[in-house]
Parts: C-alpha cells; structure tokens; sequence
C-alpha cells in the first residue's frame, strides 16, 4: 500500500469514530458503556451508519475510478451505465406501490431493477467492445429509467406519496439498520472485489484498445466485469442510500494526481478516498443546523457544483 | 526460432475485402518490412499476424500452430505488437508507460528484477532512460514514438510487428531507433513492420513483401526484390533506384503511372 | 447485538411518555395531553410556515426532526406519528421496540373525530378526546339551504376532491365541491382553462391568503375571473390536518358562505 493510502486510510478511521459520536444527539466517548441507555443509539444506528457510509463510499468510489479508467475519460461516472438510475426506479416502484413497508422490499426492489438495467446494457452493447456503442447504452438506459421515474411521481396517488418518493430518490442514511449492512455491505463487498481484478486491464487500455489486445486483454471479459462490478457495487449502494452522485466523479480525479495516473494505482485511492468523504459528508448532514438532516444526495450535488467550476477554471488555465 | 507466416490469408473489413490469399512467410533474425500504397492491406495483414483479426479463409501461423489458436498470454508475450495510432490516455510517466510492456510476463506479485531489467534495457535501446520521470503528456512527438517503441520492446518478445514506428522521427532518430530494430533483429527475434519510407525500407529491411489491393505482388530479399520495376508496378510510379557513394541504397520517385 | 427491550416495560403506563413527529398529531396533542407527558414535538410545529398550533406554545416543548435518532433519546413510552414516516424509521423504531403508532390523514370529519378520540385514550385521557371530538362534530353540523358551488384552490393549483376532508368540510359548511365537475380525482392539478371555463361561485384560495402566490394564481386569466365569481382568502394551515382546526376550518367556511349570501 502506498503512502497516499495510509494517509486516506488513517483519515478513514478518524472520519468513523467521529461519525459514530456526532449528529443531532451528540453521544460523547463516556457514554459508550453498555449501561447508558445512548448506547442504544450507538449500537444500533450509528455503527451500521458508519458502515454503510464507509461501504458505499468506497464503493461508488471504486466504480467511479474503474468506469474512468475502462471509458479512458476522466469525466466519466459510475452513473452513466445507467444502473444506479435503474436501481432508483426498482426502488421507486416499491414506494410507489406501497410495498416499502416491508424493510427487505425496498432493498430488493432496487436490485432488481440494477440486475435488469445491467442485464440490458450487456444486451444493447454487444459482442463489440465499442465505447461509442456502450456510452450510448448507457445514456438510453438512463433516460428510459429516469422518465419512467418521473412518471411515477407524476402519476403518484397523493402528494404525500409523491413527496415520499421524490425525498428517498435524494439520498439519505437516516436511521438506516443491521438490516441494510446485511444486504448492502457483502453485495458491495463483491463488487468491489470484481473491478480490483480489472486494474490490470485498464492499465493495459491506455494504450487503446488493440494495443491492449495484443497484450492478452480480453475486451468482452473486461466489460462484463466492468459491468457487474458497477451494478453490483452502485446497485446495492442505491439500494440502502438512494441516489448519491459525485463521489464515483469527484473521488478519483482528486486522487489521480498524487496515485499516479495509471488507472489501477487509483482503485484503492478512491475506494478510501470515497470512503473518506461520504462519511464525513453524512456527518456534516447530521450536524448542519437544518430543520431536518439535510439530504446526503443534495450535499454530494452542493460539493459537486463549485467541484466542476474548478475543473473548468483549471483546465481553461491550462488550455490558455 | 518459429516461423511467421500467412497461409492463404484472406480478410473482409465492413464487408469489404482487403486480404486475397496472402502467402508470406518472415523468417526469425531478420527484418521484414511491408511495403505498398494506401488501402492495400498492410497494416491489416499486420494485424492478422499479432492475431488481432480473424481472417475470413486461411490462417496465420506461428510455428506449428494457428496464432489465434495459442492462449492470449502466451501470444502477449511471444508477439510484440505496435500499432499506428499513438495513444495514451493518460498522463503517465514515461518509465510506467514501458513497464506496462511486462504486462504479459507480470504474476500475481508485483515487479520482479527481470521486469526492472527489461524496462531499464528498453529505455537505454530507445534513448529514452534521462525521460524516466517525464509524463507522457510533456513528450515531444519524436519522444512519444520511442517511448511506445520502448514498450514493446521491454516485453523481449519473439516477433515484434511494428506499423509505422518510425513516421514521426526526424532523420536522426530514425537512423538511431532503426539501428535498434536491427540490433533486435540480430538477438534472435524477427522483426515485421509497415513502412511507408522506401529509403527507410531499403536500409533497415533484409527483406521485403510488396503489397498491392490485397494482394502480393512480390516478396523477398530487399536487395532483389526492391527493383525499379516492382517498385513501380506496386505503386504505380516510375522510379529510379541506385546506391550512393557509401553503398546505400536509395529509391526515388520520379512522376506517376496511371 | 442483542438489546433489550428496553423502553417498553411491563405494561404502558397510565400517562405514557409521548414523542410527536407529525404536526398535526401536534395540535390534537395540546388539547389532550399533560403537558408533562409530552417529551417532544415535531419540528414543524416550531415553523411559522408548517405550524398548526400557536408558536409560543409550540416553543415550550422540546423537538425532533422525525429521524429514530432523534426520538429513541428521548427514551418515549409511544410515539405518534402520521401516515407517511420513512421506512427506514419505522423498521429502526421497530426494532429498537419503541411502540410507534401511526394515525393516516383523516378522510373526512367522521374520521378525525374517531381519530381524536383514539390518541386520547392511547395517551391515558379518553375523556378529553370524547370532548375535543364533540366539539369537532358540533362545529361540522351540516348547513341548511342550497349548496353554493365551491372549489379550493391551492397552492401550484392543488385542488382537494373527493374523498378528502377538505371536500368533506365544504359540503358540511353548505357548498358543493365543483371538483368532480372537473373530473378531478382526490388530489389533482385544475388547468386553468377549464376553470376559467366553468367558473364554480366561488374559488377558495390559498395564495390570497398568503398575500402572494405562484403564477398559476397570479394569471391574469384568474385575475381578471374574480370580477366574476368570489374569491375569498382561505389559509393552507386550515385544511393541511383534522383534529382541532377542523373548528377553525368551518368557521371560515361559514363566515365565507354567509357573505355570499348575503
């Protein structure tokens, strides 16, 4: 491990413990006996909190780093497969038709849709490994999901309903439950694992693709990793949090610079790196002086803006 | 050392023919060069020898055995292959850029001495051990090229197909980066590139396959088979050829055929 | 990770501990509870905007966002809630055992009447509730004479229809509800047009009210309609819950049927 991953690494473990302790509730470090009632609170929903925060970071953070690195553009993000839109429209499905009363639907509703939305992109892209092909895939399947969305919100029996569905679609990690890490955690855990092993390849494919083939890559096999890590890892990321943008972006171009532009050297960087920065994110959210916990999506979207502000003063610098 | 060979090799791109029943064979220790106009099929016939295309009739072999047949690692590391377009998307260094030549030979562990080895051979072979450090991006175009060609070369492959290595090299680094392909050449390996430089084919190839519209229209040893006659027939020029005061060969165009 | 239950004793006592995370659960509350018994309202009831009860009163109680957090703190032998909590909430607050009770938005003035009754008797105080309900149902006593066509108009063009307890109020108060003429289902958005087209007598409306309002009330087609018809200011809060603005809610009705007539 390099030392840019033992300094994010440390910077992990600080961001957990403060996790653990802040919010609305400040619990301090004496009332984490098992006596104290706030234990509870501990116990059992900041600590699967923590985890999830820690897991999908990683998680959106790793996809975000593989995506880059197999479209060759660094402005490329987990959400242009199109499966974290699917994902949300399972899950929109279930609100929608009132199945989200049972804790499990919910989850499971939007892994479906992830499972049918990458199934389908494997399907349109095709045998050829072209990117052109595979973006527009992508796209399509972002726009279809994301109308059929809208129209459940349109369609929505009350207001209530529809401003039910419209809040989860913004992200949260309210309140969420051992429950949720059951599910979430080892799906994401394989994801991640799936695109670590294609580190190699995408090394490989930044010298274009048939270059890359005559190095051993094989392009079918790496998209369908690529894919299934993404779905697997943002799938069941969307699944416990609802939609969180930016850090599969933001995550592994600040990362780049200091990992070494080789696209396998920012895999690990950006997993601890997302790790990193949604949980502090989801600490902030807790702490802002909001009426309610402000929406964890809507915090990524409010960093993500003055984000690509910089990258365009940067690179019109640079272009100048 | 195996042989390189097309066996009758036919290849259709976007339905389009572009191989008829290509006979060659290259031969270990020498330097083949592919020669003929736009379109006539030498960087596809390139392509089929790395076993990058599937040819629709015929085969290419390596060896005993078809080169599609072998499994991609073993090919990796026994074809070097160099294409035309220099691409490289992202900012690395120089000295990551030829290590991700060992890609082939690379286990489950990190780099070992042999892969240090053979990136610090390649670097010195192309000149380009003081650029070790430099991001590719800060590259001059000449650089670029013998980076890429450095690359190639530190994965020691058998046969290193090159299209087009040398095109955007002033004189200088030609001379130099061509004497390196010789001296590959002479450690064993066979060397097969495309050119578009007929004096450039004249001083660096053994020997030669003239291609015309996918077919070929001569092949051979340089010496014989560079005549004014086939030359010009597979280009359509009229040329003259002769040797310079030193005994170097040279080939001029003088006006169009057709 | 085994927790005890530990806020759900042996059985709940006569004057449980409550937290509120809904508003208008809020308002029913301040009518029936002790104000010892309450450990916390919603923090909408502390925004002018979103408040059913009046500030000063709300601002004496503590309050919570509605997150499980927030409330299992507060250590509540029941919470009460509206129809609509986020469902990780309701499994969190499940598991913890904390006793959750959620009251959907009543459908008409029958519902929220029984409604009132059922938190006070599961707050300890049945009798209260019989009396807030008997004042409810008293002030909701259907009108006498002919039904004047009506049609609240709400915010972005919200319209209440059938089956919804605004519509329920307006028929009670001695107007028909014009919605169905429109086709509209319980909660839709009127176009302009067809309003324009088939005015009702009178229009009901929340941004006159609020002394502003969207475009949709600010066209110049709705302006230039209220040389026709009535429009009569009529305040969100009022129909946003049941409960006790109910009373409030059938005042103006009256008030505003009874200058109609006139």
């Amino acid at each position: 491990m390099t030392r840019l991953s033992w300094w994010l690494l440390a910077g992990v473990l600080l961001a957990a413990a403060l996790s653990l302790a802040a919010g609305k509730v400040w619990v301090p470090l004496d009332a984490w006996t098992a006596a104290d009632p706030r234990s509870i609170i501990i116990v059992e929903l900041r600590l699967p909190r923590t985890i999830l925060a820690l897991a999908v970071g990683a998680g959106l953070g790793v996809s975000g780093a593989a995506m880059q690195g197999y479209l060759r553009n660094p402005l490329a993000d987990p959400g242009l497969f199109g499966v974290s839109s699917g994902a949300a429209f399972g899950a929109v499905c279930a609100l929608y038709f009132g199945y989200a009363v049972q804790a499990w639907l919910l989850p499971g509703f939007a892994l479906a849709g992830a499972a049918a939305t990458m199934a389908a992109l494997a399907l349109i892209a095709g045998r050829s490994g072209s990117l052109i092909l595979f973006t527009l895939a992508g796209m399509i399947l972002t726009s279809i999901t994301g109308s059929l969305t809208a129209l459940a919100i349109s369609l929505a029996p009350t207001p209530f309903v529809a401003s039910e569905i419209v809040t989860w679609l913004m992200g949260a990690l309210t309140d969420r439950s051992w429950d949720d890490v059951r599910v979430a955690v080892p799906l994401i855990a394989a994801g991640i694992a799936l695109l670590a092993r294609t580190g190699r390849s995408l090394d490989a494919l930044t010298l274009g693709e048939q270059a890359a083939r005559s190095m051993g890559v094989d392009p079918r096999r790496l998209q369908l990793a690529v894919i299934a890590g993404i779905a697997l890892a943002v799938g069941a990321s969307v699944a416990a949090a609802g939609i969180i943008g930016f850090v599969g972006l933001i995550v592994p171009h600040l990362v780049r610079p200091f990992a070494g532009h080789r696209p396998s050297a920012t895999l690990l960087p950006s997993a601890l790196g997302g790790a990193l920065l949604l949980t502090v994110a989801d600490c902030v959210v807790r702490l802002a002086p909001t009426v309610s916990e402000l929406r964890l999506g809507i915090a990524m979207s409010m960093l993500g803006g003055p984000f690509f502000f910089y990258l365009l003063v940067s690179m019109r610098r640079r272009l100048a | 050392m195996t042989v390189l060979a097309a066996q009758r090799l036919s290849l259709t791109l976007g339905g389009k023919p572009v191989l008829h029943a290509v006979e060659a064979a290259f031969a270990a220790g020498r330097v083949t060069a592919l020669l003929g106009p736009n379109g006539a099929g030498k960087s596809s016939l390139l392509a089929c020898l790395a076993g990058l295309q599937h040819p629709v009739a015929g085969r290419a072999m390596l060896g005993e055995g078809d080169v599609r047949a072998l499994p991609a690692q073993q090919r990796a590391r026994r074809i070097g292959f160099l294409p035309q377009a220099a691409d490289v998307h992202w900012n690395i260094d120089v000295a990551t850029l030829v290590g991700l030549g060992r890609l082939p030979w690379r286990g489950r562990w990190g780099e070992t001495d042999e892969d240090r080895a053979a990136v610090t051979q390649a670097l010195a072979a192309t000149g380009m051990a003081g650029f070790a450090r430099r991001g590719v991006e800060h590259l001059s175009g000449g650089e670029r090229a013998r980076a890429l060609l450095a690359r190639v070369l530190a994965g020691r492959p058998e046969w290193l197909l090159a299209d087009e290595p040398l095109a955007s090299l002033d004189p200088a680094h030609q001379l130099e980066v061509g004497a390196q392909l010789r001296a590959v050449a002479a450690a064993g390996s066979g060397v097969v590139l495309v050119v578009h430089d007929l004096n450039l084919a004249a001083r660096l190839a053994d020997d030669v396959v003239l291609l015309r519209d996918g077919g070929v229209i001569a092949a051979g040893p340089a010496a014989t088979t560079l005549t004014a006659t086939l030359v010009g027939e597979t280009y359509g020029l009229t040329v003259e050829t002769g040797i310079t005061a030193s005994g170097q060969r040279y080939i001029v165009p003088v006006a169009t055929t057709s | 990770m085994a927790t005890a239950p530990l806020l759900l004793g042996a059985a709940t006592p006569r004057y449980p501990r409550i937290v509120s995370i809904n508003p208008c659960l809020d308002a029913i509350l301040m009518q029936v509870a002790d104000v010892r018994q309450i450990a916390a309202v919603s923090i909408y009831s502390q925004d002018p905007r979103a408040t059913s009860i009046p500030l000063a009163q709300a601002r004496r109680f503590a309050a919570t966002s509605g997150t499980a957090e927030e409330v299992v703190a507060l250590r509540p032998d029941l919470v009460v809630a509206g129809g609509h909590v986020a469902p990780a909430t309701v499994a969190a607050l499940a598991r913890l055992h904390v006793h959750l009770v959620q009251y959907p938005v009543p459908a008409d003035v029958e519902e929220s009447a029984a409604q009132v009754r059922a938190v006070a008797a599961a707050i300890g105080h049945p009798d209260r509730g019989v009396a807030l309900s008997a004042l409810i149902l008293a002030s909701s006593r259907p009108a006498s004479g002919r039904n004047i066509p009506a049609l609240i108009w709400g915010a972005g063009g919200l319209v209440p229809g059938a089956g919804t307890l605004p519509d329920d109020l307006l028929r009670r108060a001695g107007f028909s509800n014009a919605s169905s003429a429109y086709g509209l289902q319980r909660w839709d958005i009127l176009p302009l047009e067809y309003l324009v087209a088939r005015p009702p007598r009178v229009l009901l409306s929340v941004a006159a009210a609020e002394g502003g309002g969207e475009r949709a009330e600010r066209h110049p087609a709705l302006a230039r309609l209220g040389k026709r018809i009535a429009i009569a200011p009529f305040a969100a809060r009022l129909m946003n819950c049941g409960g006790p603005s109910i009373i409030a809610a059938m005042a103006r009705l009256r008030t505003v049927r009874a200058e109609l007539v006139r």
